[in-house]
């Protein structure tokens, strides 16, 4: 049994195997053998022995992942054959780079672009705005704006496409 | 005398939940104000009773004036508690209550507005003889003026405006070249969030520390200082760990400071809690930053070393009762640590991340205290500050309270949102912290680009594991999203 977690960017693989004990699983995990003793203690906390060393830890599932935490760290945990799972139903597997998104909740104070616009790479599109702290989202390519979803004071969140920038056909120079 | 009946709160967050704590040990009631977007505040649940303001919106809710002025009077409060923050420190504010026969919990307004002009605040101290950095005494929009009390004053300079605050209009300069474009952005700056863009110049100190004095003044004459807190840890202008004693004080100095700071809220004719701030050079000179006329976020850390509720005192001062105690009769044991837990991205340049608190735990154990204004379930609104909670650890020395306080944020469970809280464990547990050796440049020299360590990665993806098993039961229970088949569908016959 296969598992190919993500944590940031670095994808890993935990092998997990099976154990004739309840509550016992082993993992191997880039080479390393884990002998895992786990019990659930509450709802979300489990109490975990690994290699004879024990940690509590929390989950939370949140969208497409859980936050883990564990001592005083928190991870967020991905599948990555979810996410692709995920992607392929949303919008087709590949990235659409040509999207502007915001990276947290936020309220949308100007937008500085027009549909029709030609924009650079890196060129402020839409300042948002949360808990006080004011930040440019920027055109991920060159490229003429398609459509506008958002408007001022609306509230957003991430995975919202506020901006639609078609991408700019390589041309000759 | 006996103090108020009733009284409003005109702020959110752990800082109201704080003082309604008190107002209730003293048999006051308590009046909560909220937003839209708060009605499940953790304030609102706590106080007697909660009057809706308005959109969530600031100047709509907790910066209304006027609506805060007619909630305390329809629910007939005798008072308003502004906090720290929002209208603590607006003199029109207090100037209102003041006409509507209402007790504002805080100095008198004409003492807020003269110390809100730093400027002004600068000339006071002077002719009191407190030290004040060198610099400008008079702001000014004139940017060629600007420039030559620049070359006067010799660069690096701090730029800084009169209506300041929570490092809104300040700049670095290190050379004239940059002395134009600085004080043109911090002048838009200033008159964005001051509606005032006068600018006056500061020199800039290398590596100095933030040490500031918490003083009680009441209505007869009586000052006393609570002792120092030291506040260098910070990113943005902003405190994020503050801690008493100051590793760099003795008792010379400390006596030498604690007067000055008496003077300085003398010569302002300063009344209720306040915070004398300065400035400390690593030659042992000081010099006064300003004067904080409210309860400060890092109040908790002087009552747990002194014993000393200081909302208690407030409200007996604002009720117009003498102090009840004087400087001898005050002591202080032990040291204290605050850690601000922000909803902040320590990894993303401490960008807000507001959000669901999906889980929720609080540190306990010997010398702990955890001021918040969150609980599991809570949605952390966007619209405001991003404090969460205060963790306040004390112990008898400082080593003991470090170690206290490493120990108590890693049980500290929040999630759902990131928090500063990772980040205060590597600050803490960095030898730098640990000799004393802070001052405000610390973060930018130390933890310049942190990101998080990466032991207990494998912990976490073996805890995603055994949740999967667990909540799903019988692997085969886990059900595949629509479109991609997962390891249980591919794998086929497979049983724990």
């Amino acid at each position: 049994m296969k598992y190919r977690l993500k944590i940031l960017e670095e994808m890993v693989d935990v092998v997990v195997s099976h154990s004739d004990s309840e509550h016992t699983v082993q993992a191997i995990i880039e080479g390393k053998e884990y002998h895992v003793h786990y019990q659930s203690i509450v709802d979300r906390c489990f109490h975990l022995v690994m290699n004879g060393k024990s940690t509590e830890v929390f989950v939370a599932t949140g969208n497409q992942g859980k936050h883990i935490f564990v001592n005083g760290r928190t991870f967020f945990v991905q599948d990555a054959d979810q996410l692709l799972a995920h992607r392929a139903r949303r919008r087709g597997p590949e990235e659409t780079p040509g999207e502007v998104t915001p990276p947290m909740p936020s309220v949308v104070l100007r937008i500085m672009v027009k549909e029709g616009e030609r924009v650079k790479r890196g060129q402020g599109i839409v300042v948002v705005s949360a808990m006080k702290m004011q930040t440019t989202l920027v055109a991920p390519s060159d490229g003429t704006v398609k459509k506008i979803h958002t408007s001022i004071d609306a509230k957003v969140a991430p995975g919202d496409i506020l901006v639609e920038i078609e991408e700019e056909a390589v041309e000759n120079e | 005398m006996s103090v108020f009946k009733k009284i409003v709160i005109a702020n959110r967050g752990e800082i109201a939940v704080r003082i309604i704590r008190t107002c209730r040990e003293m048999g006051i009631h308590t009046v909560a104000v909220y937003s839209e977007v708060d009605a499940a505040a953790a304030h609102v649940l706590e106080a007697d009773e909660a009057v809706l303001l308005g959109e969530s919106e600031p100047s709509k809710s907790y910066l209304n004036i006027e609506r805060i002025i007619a909630v305390t009077k329809s629910t007939h409060a005798e008072a308003i508690h502004p906090g720290y923050g929002f209208l603590a420190e607006n003199s029109e504010f207090a100037k209102c209550c003041e006409t509507s026969g209402i007790t504002f919990i805080g100095p008198p307004s004409a003492i807020l507005r003269d110390l809100g002009n730093k400027t002004l605040a600068r000339r006071i101290m002077k002719s009191a003889d407190v030290p004040v950095i060198p610099g400008m005494l008079e702001a000014s929009h004139d940017i060629t003026l600007l420039r030559q009390e620049a070359e006067r004053i010799g660069y690096p300079v701090m730029v800084k405006a009169v209506a300041g605050g929570g490092g809104k209009g300040m700049r670095i300069v290190f050379d004239p070249e940059a002395m134009e474009e600085s004080c043109i952005s911090a002048m838009s700056e200033a008159e964005k969030a001051f509606g005032d863009g006068s600018l006056y110049l500061e020199k800039h100190m290398e590596a100095p520390r933030h040490v500031e004095f918490q003083m009680l003044a009441d209505h007869h004459g009586n000052v006393v200082h609570l002792f120092e807190r030291e506040c260098s840890i910070q990113r943005r202008y902003q405190k994020i760990i503050e801690e008493t004693p100051s590793p760099a004080m003795t008792p010379t100095l400390r006596n030498e400071m604690g007067k000055v700071a008496v003077s300085a809220i003398k010569a302002s004719g300063y009344i209720n809690a306040g915070t004398v701030e300065f400035l400390l050079d690593q030659s042992g000179q000081f010099y006064f930053l300003e004067v904080n006329t409210r309860l400060q976020v890092e109040h908790p850390i002087t009552e747990m070393t002194t014993g000393i509720d200081l909302v208690r005192q407030q409200l007996e001062i604002a009720a117009g009762n003498p102090l009840t105690f004087t400087q001898d009769d005050i002591t202080h044991r032990g040291h204290a640590i605050e850690c601000r837990i922000y909803a902040e991205d320590p990894e993303a340049n401490f960008f807000p991340s507001p959000g669901t608190v999906a889980l929720y735990r609080e540190p306990c154990g010997p010398g702990m205290r955890n001021d918040s204004g969150i609980y599991e379930g809570f949605e952390v609104p966007m619209e405001y500050d991003p404090i969460l909670s205060k963790l306040i650890a004390t112990a008898g020395t400082r080593e003991a309270v470090r170690q206290r306080m490493i120990r108590a944020l890693k049980n500290y469970v929040i999630l759902g949102i990131r928090t500063t809280i990772p980040f205060l464990i590597d600050v803490l547990s960095s030898p730098e912290f640990a000799k004393g050796n802070t001052h405000t440049g610390f973060i930018d020299r130390h933890f310049e680009n942190w990101s998080q360590g990466k032991e207990d990665e494998d912990v976490a993806r073996i805890a995603y594991v055994v949740e999967e098993i667990a909540s799903h039961g019988r692997p085969s229970a886990k059900v595949s999203e629509k479109g991609w088949p997962t390891p249980w569908e591919t794998l086929g016959e497979w049983r724990m």
